[in-house]
């Protein structure tokens, strides 16, 4: 395939367009709804002079004044302070609280995800554990994630946003995250499904027979479609830590961007969605650089041949 | 889970809730999360509760002696002709960041809600009571009123800002402070996303017992009686009626009673045009039987002695000066009389169902959601009493949010009913809930009724010198009120506070609640 390098690229303008477009939409939304977007967001029974509210928040000028304004903001990492949910605190204090707690979230909800993959790449993990995992994998994460809510107020009541608490609310969250929705029986039959289908390739089985290693035949081929089943994997897990965060009652991104919408506080929403947004992207970039390196090893000429 | 893994929890909650409970840190379930930490831009009662801890007011009302005192202030004098009041103040009081009060941050305070771009409808309210402030000395404030009060330092239960953190007048909700506010009262506080947590600021006229609260959203009250039994928290602000029981039944609590003048009502919407006539409303207020709906949503039984539940006829609690006593009660239905009322004003009755102009009566009756809490089912058996009685009926839960965007600015009008509920303070002022909407009045008034007579006695209320005038007032205006019907007026009920018994000292203030903090003690 000559055009190798499109499909890296269109990641790459995805992941640069996603950051932008994401506050854009939900611009747009804040104007399509009903009302002045100054009196949703604060009541005129709260605070009375809305107008003078609105010009502080740049939403008397349009929504196109607003958006760039914002976006100009967000640029230099200043997302203004929060006007509902907490108000007066700087939104990026409120970002930068709740990203460590999704990060450790999804990260350990990956962790299994992981090893299942290289277990089934490596054909470890019997196909027969497959029916196992995609029994547990039928549950909802809502349904799990409210169990471990029920276990975690019944044992710390009042005291379940203490540090050991949280704690075991995170390892909860993450055990949910990872075994709901198909999470990790996905992941499981998925790297299974690609790495046999390689095997089957006829210069797979030609160099078995020459003795030597499968997995180093067909990682190369395979590895621009496995960054892209992590990737998926990955945004799997972000999206379910929404409901998880929700839920369980993690202070996350996902509960921030949940808390925000439910007290109309745009900007806590705006971004908590960038970030979201951002990290979508982050994701994107990698996949591509994956993409890229793989096309280019796998293009290089094997040693010794003289060309 | 695994048996093990749920010791395993278990072990580590008992062990978090025994550091917890032995040290002088204390725990208490809100109604919810305050929206803000600043007094302008109080929306709820756990706002008010919240202020109290970390602010001052200027003058407030002892819970004990119900004498007019202040912590802040040394001495005061009438000044201007009776239009002002200079305030001395203690001297060496200090804001929780170390900066010391002065008159400068009285005045700012006042000057705050003068301020037109200060967006607050109480610093509008407000506008309506001050004509400015001068600070003469550093611990003298000189407050002007726009007229002659009777009870001047009655109007000075404001609570004081500091200058040196806002620096202009004009406030905005989401200042910083709206969060993290910098106060004089006995405690410091901090909001966080899942709850509030407050620590001891000593100070001159402060000296509060206990090093650390946190506030935390109660949630089910079920689960916060349970978690209160279990020393998980050491109180409750508000228990509901049917949980009281297991309170009292336990040794290790007490039930502390919570005077928050508190009295429910249903609004009928005048500007649907069968409830326009008056003997229509007169009719509902006779369907409605008050004790069944008492025993079936709170669960007082008819003749209950101690009931927490006491019918009103008017727009006050009993315990009220205002409460007209001439005026009875209805806690019976009479639907003989309420059915001849109706066909007076010319609903006709086909096949058991109210009709109006030929087109049967469909009554859509909404209730703030939250009052399920306190009293269960009630919008249900509302929405029964008046479908026995052959109307129609849509029953909804309105939420706090719709609430306070709809049905407190006037725009609920499609809903025929709704039921809800008031709190005061000491000043009952109920001039915004019946005064016509204009001018900034009635703010509070729910379906936008209008009455000159009404406003003319609230006009009489507002100009009164002396309380034997405004008492005349209301008292009159609770007659007419208890005539015309723009609320049927169903009861006052008790509020209830659950603490420890490890928790001492622990006087409630009417309303605001934590106005004698000092004396409140945990711990052996």
């Amino acid at each position: 395939m000559k055009r190798w390098w499109i499909r890296p690229l269109v990641r790459v303008v995805a992941a640069c367009l996603l950051p932008v477009a994401v506050p854009a939409v939900i611009t747009a939304f804040i104007w399509a709804l009903p009302g002045d977007p100054a009196s949703i967001i604060c009541p005129p029974e709260l605070c009375g002079g809305t107008a003078e509210l609105a010009e502080a928040w740049n939403l008397d000028q349009g929504a196109t004044h607003f958006y760039t304004t914002w976006m100009g903001a967000a640029m230099t990492g200043d997302f203004g302070n929060s006007w509902r949910l907490q108000p007066g605190v700087p939104v990026g204090e409120l970002l930068a609280s709740s990203i460590p707690w999704t990060a450790a979230l999804v990260v350990l909800a990956f962790v299994p995800l992981l090893v299942g993959a290289a277990g089934a790449a490596a054909r470890i993990i019997p196909r027969q554990v497959d029916a196992i995992l995609q029994a547990v994998g039928l549950t909802p994460s809502v349904v799990l994630a409210l169990c471990a809510a029920a276990v975690v107020t019944i044992t710390y009541g009042a005291f379940a946003f203490d540090d050991e608490a949280m704690r075991v609310k995170l390892l909860l969250g993450a055990l949910c995250l990872g075994l709901a929705d198909q999470a990790l029986s996905g992941a499981v039959t998925g790297v299974r499904g690609l790495m046999e289908e390689e095997r089957k390739q006829r210069y797979v089985q030609i160099a078995i027979l020459r003795g030597e290693s499968v997995l180093s035949n067909t990682l190369p081929n395979t590895l621009g479609a496995l960054a892209g089943q992590m990737r998926a994997r990955l945004l799997h897990l972000l999206s379910g830590a929404v409901i998880v965060e929700v839920v369980i009652r993690i202070d996350g991104l996902g509960d921030l961007l949940w808390q925000g919408t439910l007290s109309q506080d745009f900007g806590v929403v705006l971004a908590a969605a960038f970030g979201f947004a951002l990290l979508s992207a982050l994701l994107l970039l990698l996949q591509a650089l994956v993409e890229v390196a793989t096309a280019l090893h796998v293009r290089r000429s094997p040693a010794g041949v003289v060309s | 889970m695994k048996p093990t893994t749920r010791t395993l929890l278990t072990a580590l909650g008992l062990a978090a809730t025994a550091t917890f409970a032995t040290g002088a840190s204390l725990t208490f379930y809100e109604e919810s999360l305050p929206s803000s930490m600043n007094p302008l831009f109080a929306s709820s009662m756990v706002d008010n509760r919240v202020h109290e801890l970390v602010l001052d007011r200027i003058y407030h009302h002892d819970p004990i002696t119900n004498e007019l005192v202040s912590d802040v202030v040394e001495r005061w004098e009438l000044a201007d002709g009776g239009k002002g009041v200079r305030l001395y103040l203690k001297k060496g009081i200090k804001w929780h960041d170390g900066q010391s009060m002065t008159a400068e941050d009285v005045c700012f305070t006042i000057d705050s809600m003068l301020d037109e771009g200060t967006p607050s409808p109480i610093a509008e309210k407000k506008r309506a009571v001050f004509a400015g402030c001068d600070a003469e000395k550093n611990d003298v404030a000189l407050v002007k009123f726009v007229k002659i009060f009777h009870n001047p330092l009655n109007r000075l239960g404001i609570h004081i800002l500091p200058k040196h953190v806002f620096g202009e007048t004009a406030i905005r909700p989401d200042h910083q402070f709206s969060n993290r506010p910098v106060g004089t009262g006995p405690m410091k506080g901090s909001m966080g996303r899942r709850g509030v947590v407050f620590e001891k600021y000593k100070n001159v006229h402060h000296d509060p017992q206990i090093d650390q609260m946190t506030l935390q959203e109660g949630g089910d009250p079920l689960v916060q009686v349970r978690t209160l039994l279990n020393n998980g928290v050491q109180g409750i602000i508000a228990v509901p009626p049917p949980y009281r029981a297991d309170v009292s039944a336990s040794d290790e609590l007490t039930l502390k009673s919570y005077d928050l003048r508190s009295w429910w009502f249903v609004a009928v919407n005048q500007e649907k045009a069968y409830l326009a006539d008056k003997r229509v409303r007169q009719a509902l207020n006779l369907i409605v039987d008050r004790t069944d709906l008492r025993q079936l949503s709170i669960g007082v039984k008819p003749g209950e002695q101690n009931s927490p539940c006491e019918f009103i006829s008017g727009p006050f609690v009993q315990t009220s000066p205002y409460y007209n006593r001439s005026v009875p009660t209805q806690p019976r239905s009479d639907k003989e009389k309420a059915f001849l009322l109706l066909k007076e004003a010319g609903l006709k009755q086909v096949g058991g169902r109210w009709h109006y102009n030929g087109q049967p009566i469909t009554m859509r009756i909404g209730m703030k959601a939250p009052l399920n809490n306190e009293a269960p089912d009630l919008l249900s058996q509302v929405g029964n009493q008046l479908g026995a009685a052959g109307f129609d009926r849509q029953e909804f839960r309105i939420t706090v949010d719709d609430w306070n965007r709809k049905v407190l600015t006037g725009q609920a009008t499609d809903y025929d009913l709704v039921v809800g509920k008031w709190s005061f303070g000491l000043v009952e002022d109920v001039n915004p809930l019946f005064h016509t909407r204009k001018d900034n009045r009635g703010a509070l008034n729910i379906f936008n009724y209008a009455n000159p007579q009404v406003d003319a006695l609230l006009a009489q209320f507002d100009a009164a010198r002396t309380d034997t005038e405004a008492k005349d007032a209301y008292h009159k205006l609770h007659e007419k009120l208890a005539e015309e019907l723009p609320y049927l007026f169903l009861w006052k009920l008790d509020t209830k506070s659950a603490w420890r018994t490890e928790v001492r000292g622990n006087t409630i203030s009417p309303y605001f609640y934590w106005t004698a903090f000092d004396s409140w003690k945990y711990g052996s």
